[in-house]
């Protein structure tokens, strides 16, 4: 998976490190951002009030 | 070290490139005496050539396997297991730190609204918005935050929240608020440290509403003979009666919503006025990371200063009760 990423990326060596620190910061913002509030609610680690 | 000779990688250790009685005759020569036996015994097993089996073929190592789908299946498995571990992790940055960040901007925003709001005449209630400033100063001299209308998820990102249609600040009745332990600002990430007697205080628009917390379930008893004599716990005692069960703090089942009702443990039952107590209730998460169960904190109104609008600088003298 990550092999076959990184053979895609174009350019050349410094440029596809770029692109995929890039990538990795895109996916983490994502997560952090959209996925992880959406999920957190449904998760039963946080809940602070009775009945 | 791949096209090396059979040797290469192998196991078997080289002889000594050393001849195997220098150091003895270095010895001799200097001390001048023959020397003992042992160190010569020891070498003769040095030089017996060590009989292990020939080192395994390396050849097999070097040469990858030809790229088949069953190999690549298992590799992307693999990479999406340490993808999904990673994921996790993540998740776990995210609930302690991301969220505290995020929750730090609405409670900024929060404060400097109700702020505002206070400098007005008339003040609302409104869901979702701020309303009062709760202070524990046992949790440092500039614990505040901001307290909001309303328990859902939303109001707890922003402060900890007052359960909608319990009593409000200073009156009879159960003033209930709940607050996150773990991220999201932690508000109430050491609410199971308060003692009794410890002051919380609850800052409105025209009073400051100092409330203490009960004694403990384990102090009742001897409470006339122990706590009850410190000057911070004046106005503090076991509260009996109807309230017998309502101690300074409880661990309930998250079903247990009778901790928040008037008088807490008998919902349903109201008091005649100027019998019903002032009281305070905090609830949160327990154990921390938990939902397993309710950490519930319970205190009672001790004392109440009108705010002096010719003196807005003023606090009252418990928040200055740091420990």
């Amino acid at each position: 998976m990550y092999g076959w990423i990184w053979r895609h990326l174009p350019g050349p060596l410094a440029v596809r490190v770029a692109e995929a620190v890039l990538l990795a910061a895109a996916v983490i913002a994502l997560l952090l951002f959209v996925v992880f509030p959406w999920v957190e609610p449904r998760l039963p680690f946080n809940q602070v009030t009775t009945g | 070290m791949s096209g090396a000779g059979p040797d290469a990688g192998g196991y078997r250790p080289r002889p000594s490139p050393r001849p195997h009685d220098a150091p003895t005759e270095v010895i001799a020569r200097r001390s001048g005496t023959v020397v003992a036996d042992p160190p010569t015994e020891v070498i003769p097993s040095y030089t017996d050539p060590p009989l292990d089996p020939p080192p395994p073929e390396d050849d097999r190592l070097d040469e990858l396997p030809p790229e088949g789908p069953g190999r690549k299946a298992v590799r992307t498995f693999g990479e999406l297991l340490i993808t999904a571990g990673m994921v996790v992790l993540l998740f776990v940055f995210y609930e302690i730190y991301v969220t505290d960040w995020l929750s730090a901007g609405k409670q900024h925003a929060a404060t400097s609204e109700l702020d505002d709001e206070w400098r007005k005449d008339h003040f609302s209630l409104i869901d979702g918005r701020a309303f009062a400033k709760l202070h524990i100063p046992a949790f440092g001299p500039d614990y505040v935050f901001s307290l909001v209308e309303g328990t859902t998820d939303q109001d707890l990102d922003i402060g900890p929240g007052h359960y909608k249609g319990t009593a409000l600040p200073g009156q009879p009745g159960n003033f209930a608020v709940a607050g996150h332990r773990v991220g999201k600002g932690a508000p109430f990430n050491d609410l199971d440290l308060l003692q009794s007697c410890d002051a919380v205080v609850v800052e409105t628009q025209t009073d400051w509403f100092v409330y203490r917390v009960l004694p403990m379930k384990k102090e009742v008893q001897s409470w006339q003979q122990g706590r009850a004599s410190q000057p911070q716990c004046k106005g503090v005692s076991p509260l009996g009666g109807l309230y017998g069960d309502t101690v300074g703090q409880e661990i309930v089942l998250p079903s247990e919503s009778d901790v928040i009702a008037p008088v807490p443990h008998h919902p349903g039952i109201i008091p005649s006025r100027g019998q019903e107590a002032a009281l305070l209730t905090l609830t949160t998460c327990h154990p921390k990371f938990s939902a397993a169960q309710r950490l519930v904190v319970h205190a009672v109104l001790v004392k109440q200063y009108p705010k002096d609008p010719k003196n807005p600088g003023q606090v009252p003298p418990e928040l200055k009760e740091s420990q």
